[in-house]
């Protein structure tokens, strides 16, 4: 038999091309989209300036003042009246802005890639462990723990109310107990029944010992507690509590919130990148469960669950790997989006400290300046906050486009 | 159906009684201790215990297991989460710190100010956005479709507080034409009623202040609708897209049906579901941009009332101003999802 070679394959009709790993790939198709160049280069632009101010342009904010400069118009070419160059003008204090707006690119990415990474180390595991155990249930392990550990939890609402420890561990008993029986050849409503009675004596019992109306406070709320684990909850009661505390979170606007955490912590840039970060989380929860149960069912993962790989290996090597790319586009939206609420932050006084640079800061500082018709102060700091945010969302829709080529309209 | 409603409105039970709960703790997780911030820092201790009487800032903070102990059943309940959840449903937000006004009573006045600007800058992102979106979608990659599309990426890039403050800069300070800030102009005189400026014009016949009101719409208005109007503008393209791919889109084009009649009469409406979600989703996003906007173009609303609370420490402001941006949020939620149902007949629930 001859021997093929690749020049011999060409001529022939069909296409055959070298492999290529799927990363490789979407690299290529990212970088062939012109809003992804225009995004990249963008991104590009702002994170090296603003590197390279940080490490090699030495500013400091606290000594800058020169009231002699203040607010001098933007000029390119030195003059016999203005011999410095402020190709961006100076602020109120006499500080060249052009120095200023380079240098605070790098506490708004700094925010950025700190509040995003908040947001991603809760919100994915969050949305990873609703997603999987409501797509894929539970193991009879795993709902043991679950159980156990939701007695044990709902149970220190009697123990706390009747000041005996014993109570939470009665419950989480009943817990582990309600999930190693899961039928005992009854009824549901009689299983249910069971349960109920079990809590109320859990709950009464030890509470008549403090008082009557501890053990009836107590085993009202026994009732309640058995009950609920009498319906032996499985992955989908996980899924719910995770979900209902990212809905509360959501229920609140991103801004409020951000600023209500912000004066709870204290203002600074630190407290502000927490603050981005936990207003964060929900979209990432959400965002991860609803990928977790779209591969949830996907054959690969039937076939992986059938030839009995436990569920830790199946989350991590091929659940994960396979709602990655979602969770990247995210990711790099966020980034806009915190860079753009860092920034608010900012303007309300909330974010950094003055005199540190930062954009929002800079333009919450100035625009009080505007009737004076300092159009400079503000023009120049809300522009690096649009191009920034602009080059980070460009990025992200390019990304969706390489790593999804099916979602591509 | 009725079903399918009634089950989704319980469910939203959980998640407000939660958001209480988180609003509640929030006002305990401050530091500082309220009777402090409402006699200052120089107040006798006697006073502070006073105070501390009075609002029930002394009762233990969600249950009183020694009074429950002690055989006082309505004592075990009688706590700080208890008074406050009894005050909200009767509707008692309390009285503002600083100025001693029922937080209810501000609340009639701003909140109406507040949804004002929030419709208006929905109607401007609707009215612009479907058409932008739907004209795109039908020719699309052309220059229009360009346009658009750069134009709505500019929109979700574009910091609100800095586009507010170029509008003030260009078309106040400037050129002069439009009011930089405020409601009404001081001048201005009109009988309030429903505190909605431009219905109570249009009741009263005012056609100067209904003028006038509407011209301190405009720039706040375009601030705020910026992002809102983007967003509905991409999802309608793209959801168009989607539809025009259809069998049916086909089929109606090979029967001879005009290029309009199919847009509109068959692509339209089955394009339509993903838009309203996000005009839904997207009615919250404008109460959050609120803050900003109403603290830019000095908007009597809720948002700046209740940043400048949140920076002052007047806890009930925060609270009762919270709780009601947190439950039109979860409302609105709740409508969209049930708009859902009349709308798509092929999605059945229960």
């Amino acid at each position: 038999m001859a021997q093929i070679t690749v020049q011999d394959l060409e001529v022939v009709d069909f296409a055959v091309r070298e492999h290529r790993s799927l990363w490789k790939d979407a690299w290529r198709r990212l970088i062939s989209s012109h809003t992804a160049q225009l995004g990249l280069l963008i991104v590009a632009v702002f994170v090296l300036t603003s590197t390279f101010a940080h490490f090699f342009w030495e500013y400091n904010p606290k000594t800058d003042l020169d009231y002699t400069q203040r607010l001098k118009a933007p000029n390119l070419i030195p003059t016999e009246e203005q011999p410095e160059i402020h190709p961006f003008g100076t602020d109120k204090l006499g500080r060249d802005i052009f120095t200023r707006v380079v240098h605070g690119g790098w506490n708004s990415m700094r925010v950025g890639l700190v509040a995003v990474a908040i947001s991603l180390v809760i919100g994915v595991p969050l949305g990873l462990l609703a997603g999987f155990y409501e797509g894929m249930g539970i193991t009879s392990l795993e709902q043991i723990l679950l159980m156990g550990l939701i007695g044990l939890f709902l149970g220190l609402l009697p123990a706390w109310i009747a000041m005996q420890p014993i109570q939470a561990f009665l419950f989480a008993a009943l817990g582990v107990a309600a999930a190693l029986l899961p039928n005992l050849r009854l009824s549901k409503r009689a299983r249910l029944g069971l349960f109920a009675t079990l809590g109320l004596l859990a709950g009464g019992i030890p509470g008549l010992m403090v008082a009557p109306l501890v053990g009836l406070i107590c085993g009202v709320l026994g009732l309640f507690i058995g009950a609920m684990l009498g319906t032996n909850l499985g992955g989908k009661a996980l899924s719910d509590i995770i979900m209902r505390a990212m809905d509360i979170l959501l229920s609140f606007p991103g801004y409020l919130l951000a600023i209500a955490i912000v004066a709870f912590l204290g203002p600074g840039l630190e407290k502000g990148m927490i603050a981005i970060g936990i207003v964060g989380i929900p979209v990432y929860a959400r965002l991860t469960r609803s990928a977790v149960l779209s591969v949830a069912q996907k054959e690969y993962i039937l076939a992986s669950q059938a030839v009995g790989e436990s569920h830790g290996r199946i989350m991590s090597r091929h659940v994960f790997p396979n709602i990655l790319s979602p969770i990247i586009v995210q990711g790099t939206m966020g980034l806009a989006s915190a860079i753009l609420y860092g920034a608010a932050l900012g303007f309300l006084g909330l974010g950094a400290i003055p005199p540190e640079p930062e954009w929002g800061a800079m333009l919450g500082d100035s625009y009080k300046y505007l009737s004076s018709g300092a159009w400079w102060a503000v023009v120049f700091p809300g522009l690096a906050i649009m191009l920034c945010v602009l080059g980070f969302n460009l990025l992200g829709d390019g990304l969706r486009d390489a790593l999804d080529p099916k979602l591509r309209v | 159906m009725t079903r399918y409603i009634l089950r989704r409105i319980i469910t939203v039970i959980p998640t407000l009684i939660g958001v209480t709960f988180v609003v509640f703790m929030f006002q305990r997780l401050i530091p500082g201790d309220p009777a402090v911030a409402m006699l200052g820092e120089h107040a006798t201790q006697e006073n502070v215990e006073r105070i501390r009487e009075q609002f029930g800032l002394n009762r233990p903070v969600f249950l009183d297991r020694e009074a429950l102990a002690a055989g006082d059943l309505a004592g075990f309940f009688d706590t700080q989460y208890f008074r406050y959840m009894a005050r909200l449903l009767r509707l008692d937000m309390g009285s503002s710190i600083h100025r001693r006004i029922p937080v209810a009573e501000t609340l009639k006045i701003r909140f109406p100010a507040t949804m004002e600007l929030a419709i208006f800058s929905m109607l401007i992102a609707i009215l612009i956005g479907i058409p932008a979106g739907i004209a795109s979608a039908a020719r699309r990659n052309s220059a229009l479709d360009a346009t658009t599309m750069v134009g709505s990426l500019m929109g979700v890039s574009m910091p609100i507080f800095w586009l507010g403050i170029m509008e003030i800069m260009i078309f106040a300070v400037y050129l002069n034409w439009l009011p930089a800030g405020g409601r009404l102009d001081p001048s201005t005189q009109l009988e309030l009623r429903s505190n909605f400026v431009i219905i109570d014009s249009l009741l009263t016949g005012n056609i100067p202040a209904l003028i006038d009101a509407l011209q301190h719409l405009i720039l706040p208005g375009i601030a705020l609708a910026t992002i809102p109007m983007a967003i509905i503008a991409r999802m309608t393209r793209s959801s168009m897209l989607d539809v025009l791919q259809e069998d049916y889109v086909r089929t109606a084009h090979a029967k001879g049906v005009s290029e309009r009649v199919v847009l509109f009469r068959h692509a339209l409406k089955n394009a339509f579901l993903p838009v309203i979600t996000v005009i839904g989703l997207q009615m919250g996003a404008l109460l959050s941009g609120a803050v900003l906007t109403e603290t830019i173009f000095s908007w009597p609303g809720i948002g700046k009332w209740v940043y400048d609370a949140i920076l002052g420490r007047d806890y009930p402001i925060v609270q009762g101003g919270t709780l009601l941006i947190a439950m039109i949020y979860v409302v609105a939620n709740l409508l969209v999802d049930i708009s859902y149902s009349f709308l798509d007949p092929r999605i059945h629930y229960d």
